[in-house]
């Protein structure tokens, strides 16, 4: 049961075929199994679990449905501020987070009927690509123990794979939904900056930081964002666009449909089973009907150092008593990475910001006029051993997180929407993930291109070997 | 190597900072941060292109 996609499951509880009871017993019996030893949650809330399902169960049977996820049971990396649950955002502190009011995302989903689970675990304050954390254990692949799950939101996407919960919540401030999505066989969407309220989110870089989904299919995302998107009074940066029906539009073909592949630094250093497995599903996306055309990207480069230093400016500016106060409770890596930003002055900061905000005004055009989507891979290479992550030197282990998330990153200093979407697995059967770019708040286009491509590849319906 | 991903470190500042200001050199006078919501705004589907809102 807990295999199949969070909209099947939300349609079977609308219709009286499934209770909200057993679906959360098989989740909360699932996770008393594995997790253990995969490491997805920081903080299980079965007792409060158990109480809204037996809640949402007695609505159902009386007809009243509070929303699409009614008794649907979700769970929220540890940066999420969730009624009740302290937030430890990944460190050894067991309550590092208190905000003002729950997470504005969390509260919106729990308004649509959703049970929540717990919280999950994470790179240690989001500041890691591969997902492992010395303080909470380290989240494991479910494809293969031992390998990186992709961070920071490394719970979110081992929950998600492993059927611990029907979907769950990520961050993506680098690639952080992205990353664990491609390692672990999900789906990821980073929606369009602004399009996703980041209220009662702890932030890393508050400029780049992104709130969004981790799921089993592109169409149970595309149902996760409608929920999730829109105004809020608490986050002056959400957008007051208005929300599409993100599920109607998966309908629409993808003839047609415009799909860059950039020619320029996407490919470089990438391994070849992630070139092959990409080229194949962008091939298969033309088969369905899309326009596939090379295209020159603008330089990301220079992008990858703006989002350097906002990210490492900000995330210091955000940290900055934990850093001075206790710097020896935080892992080697993440304060190297923290004190970065103590070093950075405030004009170059702007000047970065500043840049951004051209580079975005050129780059939306001048790609934009040409293509729809955009495809490239979502990682260079299937997800490493943690033993080889590890190895050397903290600069040397900097440096390694920093490639490993050079394909992300470019599309958080744009703002842009990414998804990234299992497109095959590597000889020793480590997942691998297509990621599609689109225009600013078009995330539909890009949900129907990934939706399009994971109904006809169907790589959806493997499981890790768990049981 | 050169990749801007490859510069996350303290020893890296000087170099860091180097790009952005060659990249920031002809930035105009009234460039702004608060531009990038706005490309971002004005860069979004029309209303009635297949993203728009239903």
């Amino acid at each position: 049961m807990t295999d199949r996609p969070l909209w099947e499951l939300a349609a079977d509880v609308r219709g009286g075929t499934l209770s909200p009871v057993e679906l959360t017993e098989a989740c909360l019996a699932r996770i008393a199994r594995l997790d253990a030893r995969l490491r997805a949650f920081i903080t299980v809330d079965a007792a409060r679990a158990r109480e809204a399902a037996r809640e949402r169960a007695a609505e159902a049977r009386r007809g009243r449905i509070a929303g699409p996820l009614h008794g649907i049971p979700l769970a929220y990396k540890d940066l999420y501020a969730v009624r009740g649950l302290p937030c430890s955002a990944g460190t050894k502190l067991d309550q590092y987070f208190v905000a003002e009011r729950e997470a504005t995302a969390v509260s919106r989903l729990a308004a649509a009927g959703a049970i929540t689970l717990g919280t999950l675990n994470l790179s240690e304050l989001a500041l890691g690509p591969f997902g492992d954390n010395a303080h909470r254990g380290d989240p494991q692949n479910p494809w293969r123990a031992g390998h990186v799950t992709g961070g920071s939101s490394s719970g979110s996407a081992v929950a998600v794979a492993a059927g611990l919960a029907c979907a769950a919540l990520g961050t993506d401030t680098g690639g952080s939904i992205r990353l664990p999505a491609a390692a672990c066989g999900v789906v990821g969407l980073k929606p369009t900056y602004g399009r996703v309220s980041r209220a009662g989110v702890l932030p890393l870089a508050w400029s780049l930081d992104h709130v969004g989904p981790l799921a089993r299919t592109v169409r149970d995302a595309a149902l996760l964002l409608g929920l999730l998107a829109g105004p809020d009074p608490h986050d002056a940066t959400a957008s007051r666009r208005p929300v599409p029906d993100y599920v109607a539009a998966l309908a629409v073909p993808v003839t047609g449909l415009r799909v860059g592949v950039p020619r320029n630094y996407y490919w470089d250093g990438v391994d070849d089973a992630v070139v092959e497995a990409v080229r194949e599903a962008i091939a298969l996306l033309g088969r369905l009907g899309a326009r596939i055309g090379e295209i020159a990207l603008p330089d990301p480069r220079v992008l990858v150092d703006v989002a350097n230093v906002l990210a490492r400016v900000e995330s210091a500016a955000v940290h900055a008593r934990l850093v001075r106060e206790q710097p020896h409770a935080l892992q080697p890596a993440v304060r190297a990475r923290l004190e970065v930003g103590f070093r950075i002055g405030a004009v170059d900061y702007l000047q970065a910001a500043r840049l951004r905000a051209r580079l975005t005004r050129a780059f939306l055009p001048d790609v934009f006029g040409e293509v729809d989507v955009l495809a490239m891979p979502t990682i260079p290479e299937p997800a490493p051993t943690l033993e080889a992550v590890r190895a050397g030197t903290t600069d040397e282990v900097v440096r390694r997180m920093g490639r490993f998330s050079r394909l992300t990153r470019p599309w958080n200093a744009l703002g842009l929407p990414a998804l990234s979407v299992p497109c095959g697995f590597s000889p020793a059967g480590l997942p691998i993930g297509l990621q599609l770019v689109g225009r600013p708040f078009d995330e539909a286009t890009v949900l129907r291109a990934g939706h399009a491509y994971e109904q006809a590849a169907g790589w959806w319906r493997r499981r890790p070997p768990l049981d | 190597m050169t990749d801007g991903a490859d510069r996350p470190l303290a020893g890296d500042v000087a170099d860091l900072l180097a790009a952005i200001e060659r990249a920031a050199a002809d930035l105009g006078l009234a460039e702004e941060p608060a531009r990038f919501v706005a490309a971002l705004e004005a860069g979004a589907p029309r209303d009635d292109e297949p993203g728009a809102a239903t």
